[in-house]
């Protein structure tokens, strides 16, 4: 099973501030072990929600809102993607990261095709195949 | 540059354990899928389960502490994402606004940083992982 691990925003990454010199080789340390325990499948910072916007729909209409959001307690600074055999193996390999000042990370399992059950047809399974396919193409291409 | 469209639907913080979303809702979202495929712009996508099965793990002072699902103090909660290749915001905003979304949700666009957005100091410290995530996957 997959899970998506997040990273919240904090003031410090909200204001663009960089980790000090530390932090970043204790997490190159620990995404080196994830790396080599075959445990990430991805992992990517975000930049400030300065530099976000937000769309909110209503019927037709869309709303464009310019960050940065006030309300930092749930936004995100970055995430990982692992491949871990259970919630508890997930809960155990973040136990075990770097962080010191408070950090809040949540833990969210991925939904798989196996997930949907008989409502996933072949046509869309067919179709969901294709976009992941080509998605990982385009990866490969950056 | 590479934004991340984070989806955050209404009432998903209080979504029951094993809830799943709605078929019709699932079509609309494959065909949008595709729109994004065809494009060339997708790079990658996932649905989340509810937070009712997920956990956090704050570290105050550097211990972790956990705390499991669902969050009663969450007033919005991630309900999936897509990652896009795109020329500019507006660009992710435009793709954004065409999402098949019910009323009050949103969407929250946000650039993911890149190697050359982080000052050379700090750059030196990111190279290995930047070899890391290249590196063929198991």
């Amino acid at each position: 099973m997959r899970f998506m691990v997040i990273v919240k925003a904090s003031k410090e990454s909200e204001a663009g501030q960089m980790p000090s010199t530390e932090l970043l080789t204790a997490m190159g340390k620990y995404n080196e072990e994830l790396v080599k325990a075959g445990v990430m499948l991805a992992g990517e910072g975000l930049a400030p929600s300065s530099k976000g916007a937000r769309v909110r729909f209503e019927g037709s209409k869309r709303t464009v809102i310019d960050g940065p959001f006030a309300e930092t307690k749930e936004l995100i600074a970055g995430y990982w993607v692992w491949k871990v055999a259970s919630k508890q193996e997930a809960v155990d390999w973040l136990k075990r990261a770097p962080f010191n000042g408070g950090e809040e990370v949540e833990l969210r399992q991925i939904f798989e095709m196996e997930d949907f059950g008989k409502e996933m047809t072949p046509e869309l399974r067919a179709q969901e195949a294709k976009v992941m396919k080509s998605a990982e193409d385009n990866r490969k291409k950056k | 540059m590479r934004f991340m469209m984070l989806v955050i639907p209404k009432g998903y913080e209080s979504a029951k354990a094993g809830t799943l979303p709605d078929p019709a809702m699932v079509e609309k979202m494959m065909k949008y899928n595709e729109s994004l495929q065809k494009a060339g712009v997708l790079l990658a996508l996932d649905g989340l389960h509810p937070p009712s099965m997920g956990a956090r793990v704050s570290f105050s002072g550097g211990k972790p502490r956990i705390t499991d699902g669902p969050f009663a103090e969450a007033k919005e909660v991630l309900g999936g994402y897509w990652m896009i290749q795109v020329k500019s915001k507006a660009e992710a905003l435009e793709w954004a606004s065409r999402a098949p979304m019910s009323d009050n949700e949103i969407i929250e666009v946000r650039q993911v940083q890149e190697f050359g957005d982080f000052p050379p100091e700090t750059q030196k410290h990111v190279e290995g992982f930047q070899e890391m995530k290249n590196a063929p996957k198991k």
